[in-house]
C-alpha cells in the first residue's frame, strides 16, 4: 500500500510541473505534426513546371507531368525561382517550357524542353529521368499529329486531340509491373511514420528526463522522511518504479490516442500493439529510475537524459529508418531497445503482423525493460541504505 | 564597463562549472553530428541496382540495354545482367538488385505486330525510387516504338482509309519524337544532409542558452545577489549588460566550435566562412535577446525554464531544426521564415549550395537581426522591472 502513495506522490509532483507537462503532451504532438507533415512517400520526386500554363499545349504536357507517378508538380512563375527552388533542394527538377511552345510543336523543327538538373546529384538525375519518360510520351503524341497532319492536312491541335485520345486504347508495347517483394522493411510515410517512432522516443527521453524528480526528491531529503516512518526500503523503490511506469505508460496512450484520433494512424493488431505499449514503458520506467539513481543534479539529468534519448532515438531508427544505414550502423543501433521497438511497430504497422510475428523483438524488449529496473532496483536500493 | 565584465566573467564560470551547460553546449550538439554522419555517410545518393533478363537477344532489346547503359544514367543505375525473369525476381527478392526489367522473349518479333509482348518491371516494395527508375526508362524507351503505331492509328482516326494503313506504317516507321528534354546543370553545390543538419542541431542547442541564463538569472535573485549588487555602484543596464555578455559568448562559443569541429571532421559544408560568421552572429544575437524576453516574462526560475522550453522547442520546430525544412510542405517553408533559426538555416543553405560571400546572406542576417531588435526591445523594456527590487 505505501508503494501505491509514495507512487501517488510522485505522480502529483510530475502533474503540477508545467515543464513536463509541455514536454509530455504538447510537444509530442507537435513533433508529432511536423514530421509526419514533412515525410512524404520517398517514391515521387517533386518537380517544377515554368509556363504550364502558357499554351493549350504547355497546360496538356503540365498535365502528363501530374500524372507521372514518380511525379509531383508545383508551378513557378519564372525559370529563376525554380531554379532557386532546385539549389535549395525544395524541388529536385525545374521543367521549363518555352513560352512558344504551342507554337513550335505546330510547326516542324525539333522542340526543346529545358529540364534544370545536376547530373551529378542522383536524386535530380532521377528526377530528369522521370520527366525525360514523361515528354517522351507527350512527344509521341505531336508526332502522331505532325504526321497525320502532314498525310492529310487538317488542324494540328485537331490531329493532337486525336492522338491523345487514342495513346490509351492503341495496341502498343506497354510495362507491366510484377512485385517481387511485398515485404515492407519501413514504416508507411507521413504521420503514421512519425506517430509511432516518436512514442519511442518520447516515452524513453520524457522518462529518463524524469529520474530528476527522484533526485529533486532525494536531495529535499523526502526519502530520509519516509524511511522514518514504518515504510520498507522496497515500497520506495517500488512506488517510484509504479510512477514512473505509470507517467511512461500515460505518455505512449496519449500518443497512442491521439494519432488514432487526429492523425488517422492504424497501429494495427490491438494485443500485440497494447503489449508492445507496455513493455516500451516497462523499458522507460527502468531506464527513467536508473537515470535518477545516476545522476547527482536534476540539471544533469534534464541536459543528458534528452541528449542520450536523442542519441539513442539517432541510432535506434526513430529519426530515420535504420534501412537506409550501413549494415554495420544497422547492428549498432540494435544495441539500443529503440531499434527493437521501432521494427515491431514497423511489423505491426508496414506489414500488419500480429503477435507472433513481433514475440521475439517483445522478448528482447522484455530482457531490457528486465536489466534496467533489477539495475535501478539494486542501486535505488543502495542509496537508500 | 568593469562591472559587466565581472558580472559577465562569474556567470560563464558558472556555466563551465555546471557541466549540463557543456553537455548541451557542446557534447550533446557533437555527439549528434557524428550520429548523422555516420548514418548518412555514402548513403544520401540514389542509386539502383536494376537486374535486367533479356530472354529476347533480339534488335529492339539491344537497344532498351543501350538506353539503360546511356552515359547520364551512369551515376544512377547499375545494369546486372542475369538469365531469366525468374533469377531477376529472385535478385530483387533477396534484396542484390533495387528492381528489374524483363525483356520476354520473342520481344523484337513481336513489336510490330498487332499484340506486341509487354516489357515487364519488377520491383519491391522497400525501393520505390528504383521501381520508377526502372519504370522511367523502360516507358521512354516504349514512347518511342509506339510513337509509329499512335501515328498511323491517328491518321486512320483523322479520315484516312483503311486500304492506306501499309503505305501510312512503312512513312511512320522510324518515326522521330520531336519534343527533346535538353538537360541543364544548375552549376550548384548539394546540400548534403550533413551540411543541412550540422548547423540545425548547433543552433537547437545554442538555442538552450536562453534556458541556461534565464534560469541563472532567478537563482541569483532569489539568494538576493541581484539586490547585492545593485546595492554596490553598479546599475541595473550593467547587470542586464553582463547577463546578456555572458549569454553571447556562450552561445558564440558554442556555435564557433560545433562549426569548426562538423566543418572538419564531420565533413559539414557551412560555405563561406565570413558569411557563415555573419549568420551566426546575428544568431547568436537573437539568443541574447530571446533570454531578455524569457528573464522579462517569467517570475521564478521554474517559470523561466518553461517558458524557455516552449520558446526553444516551438522556433526549434517551426525554423525547420527537426527536419530537411526544403522537403516540409510550403507552409511550413513559409512558417521557417517567421523564426531566426529558420533564416539562419536559409543562409547556411544558401552559402553551402551557392559557394556565394557575404552578398548572398545579406537578407537573411537583415531578417534575423530584425527579430533580434524587435525581441530584444521588448524583453529588455519587461527585464527592467525583473531587475529593479
Amino acid at each position: 500500500m505505501s508503494a501505491l502513495r509514495i507512487a501517488g506522490l510522485s505522480l502529483r509532483r510530475l502533474a503540477r510541473d508545467r515543464a513536463a507537462l509541455f514536454f509530455m503532451v504538447a510537444l509530442p504532438v507537435l513533433v508529432i505534426t511536423v514530421v509526419g507533415l514533412t515525410v512524404r512517400s520517398f517514391s515521387t520526386f517533386p518537380v517544377g513546371v515554368v509556363n504550364g500554363r502558357s499554351s493549350a499545349a504547355a497546360v496538356e504536357l503540365t498535365a502528363v507531368l501530374e500524372r507521372w507517378p514518380s511525379l509531383e508538380v508545383h508551378e513557378y512563375a519564372t525559370s529563376s525561382a525554380a531554379s532557386t527552388a532546385v539549389r535549395r533542394s525544395e524541388i529536385a527538377a525545374a521543367v521549363v517550357i518555352p513560352s512558344s511552345f504551342g507554337r513550335e510543336i505546330a510547326a516542324s523543327g525539333h522542340v526543346e524542353i529545358e529540364v534544370v538538373a545536376e547530373r551529378a546529384n542522383s536524386t535530380q538525375q532521377a528526377a530528369a529521368t522521370a520527366v525525360q519518360a514523361a515528354v517522351s510520351q507527350f512527344s509521341a503524341r505531336v508526332a502522331a499529329a505532325r504526321f497525320t497532319t502532314a498525310q492529310l492536312g487538317g488542324d494540328f491541335a485537331a490531329n493532337l486531340a486525336l492522338a491523345t485520345g487514342l495513346q490509351g486504347s492503341v495496341p502498343q508495347v506497354r510495362s507491366t509491373t510484377v512485385v517481387a517483394d511485398d515485404s515492407q522493411q519501413t514504416l508507411p510515410a507521413g504521420f503514421s511514420y512519425s506517430a509511432p517512432t516518436m512514442l519511442v522516443l518520447f516515452v524513453f527521453i520524457n522518462a529518463v528526463a524524469g529520474g530528476a524528480t527522484i533526485i529533486s526528491t532525494r536531495r529535499l531529503g523526502m526519502y530520509e522522511r519516509i524511511l522514518a516512518a514504518p515504510v520498507g526500503a522496497g515500497s520506495v523503490v517500488l512506488g517510484e518504479m509504479l510512477a514512473a511506469f505509470a507517467a511512461a505508460l500515460a505518455q505512449a496512450a496519449l500518443i497512442v490516442l491521439v494519432g488514432a484520433a487526429a492523425f488517422g494512424v492504424s497501429w494495427g493488431d490491438p494485443l500485440a500493439a497494447t503489449l508492445l505499449v507496455l513493455v516500451w514503458s516497462l523499458v522507460g520506467a527502468g531506464a527513467g529510475v536508473l537515470a535518477g539513481t545516476l545522476f547527482r543534479t536534476p540539471q544533469q539529468a534534464g541536459a543528458l537524459g534528452p541528449t542520450i534519448g536523442i542519441a539513442f532515438g539517432m541510432l535506434g531508427g526513430c529519426m530515420w529508418p535504420l534501412s537506409i544505414v550501413s549494415h554495420a550502423m544497422r547492428t549498432v543501433g540494435h544495441l539500443t531497445p529503440q531499434a527493437w521497438a521501432v521494427d515491431a511497430w514497423t511489423t505491426l504497422l508496414a506489414r500488419h503482423g500480429t503477435l507472433p510475428d513481433v514475440t521475439t523483438k517483445l522478448g528482447v524488449l522484455a530482457a531490457f525493460a528486465a536489466g534496467f529496473l533489477l539495475l535501478a532496483a539494486a542501486r535505488f536500493r543502495r542509496s537508500l541504505a | 564597463m568593469r562591472p559587466v565584465l565581472v558580472i559577465a566573467a562569474k556567470d560563464l564560470k558558472q556555466r563551465l562549472r555546471d557541466r549540463s551547460a557543456i553537455v548541451l553546449a557542446l557534447l550533446a550538439p557533437l555527439a549528434v553530428a557524428a550520429l548523422m554522419s555516420a548514418a548518412f555517410g555514402g548513403a544520401e545518393n540514389v542509386h539502383a541496382t536494376l537486374a535486367v533478363a533479356n530472354e529476347d537477344h533480339g534488335a529492339v532489346a539491344t537497344g532498351l540495354l543501350a538506353a539503360l547503359h546511356a552515359p547520364e544514367l551512369g551515376r544512377l543505375v547499375t545494369v546486372d545482367e542475369v538469365r531469366s525473369a525468374s533469377a531477376a525476381t529472385q535478385a530483387v527478392r533477396s534484396g542484390s538488385a533495387d528492381a528489374g526489367i524483363v525483356i520476354p522473349a520473342g520481344f523484337s518479333a513481336s513489336v510490330l505486330t498487332a499484340s506486341p509482348e509487354a516489357l515487364s518491371t519488377v520491383t519491391s516494395v522497400n525501393d520505390t525510387v528504383a521501381a520508377e527508375l526502372a519504370s522511367s526508362v523502360t516507358q521512354a524507351f516504349t514512347a518511342r516504338l509506339n510513337g509509329d503505331r499512335l501515328a498511323v492509328a491517328t491518321a486512320l482516326a483523322a479520315g484516312a482509309p483503311a486500304s492506306h494503313v501499309q503505305a501510312l506504317a512503312r512513312d511512320a516507321s522510324g518515326l522521330e519524337l520531336p519534343v527533346d528534354v535538353v538537360q541543364r546543370a544548375l552549376g550548384a553545390r548539394q546540400l548534403s544532409t550533413i551540411s543541412y543538419f550540422a548547423p540545425a542541431m548547433a543552433i537547437f542547442f545554442v538555442l538552450f542558452v536562453v534556458s541556461f541564463t534565464s534560469r541563472s538569472f532567478f537563482v541569483e535573485r532569489e539568494q538576493g545577489m541581484i539586490e547585492r549588487a545593485l546595492a554596490a555602484p553598479i546599475s541595473a543596464r550593467h547587470v542586464v549588460a553582463g547577463k546578456a555578455l555572458s549569454a553571447f559568448v556562450l552561445a558564440a562559443t558554442s556555435l564557433a566550435v560545433i562549426g569548426v569541429v562538423t566543418g572538419t571532421a564531420f565533413g559539414a559544408d557551412w560555405g563561406d566562412p565570413l558569411g557563415a560568421i555573419l549568420v551566426s552572429l546575428a544568431m547568436v544575437l537573437s539568443v541574447v535577446a530571446l533570454t531578455a524576453l524569457v528573464i522579462g516574462v517569467a517570475r521564478t526560475e521554474r517559470q523561466a525554464e518553461t517558458v524557455s522550453s516552449i520558446v526553444v522547442f516551438c522556433l526549434a520546430l517551426l525554423g525547420g531544426n527537426f527536419v530537411l525544412v526544403s522537403v516540409a510542405p510550403p507552409l511550413l517553408r513559409r512558417l521557417a521564415l517567421f523564426t531566426p533559426n529558420g533564416w539562419a538555416l536559409r543562409g547556411y543553405t544558401d552559402l553551402a549550395t551557392t559557394g556565394g560571400g557575404v552578398g548572398t546572406v545579406v537578407v537573411p542576417v537583415l531578417a534575423i537581426l530584425a527579430f533580434a531588435a524587435v525581441v530584444g526591445v521588448a524583453g529588455l523594456l519587461l527585464a527592467r522591472r525583473a531587475v529593479r527590487p
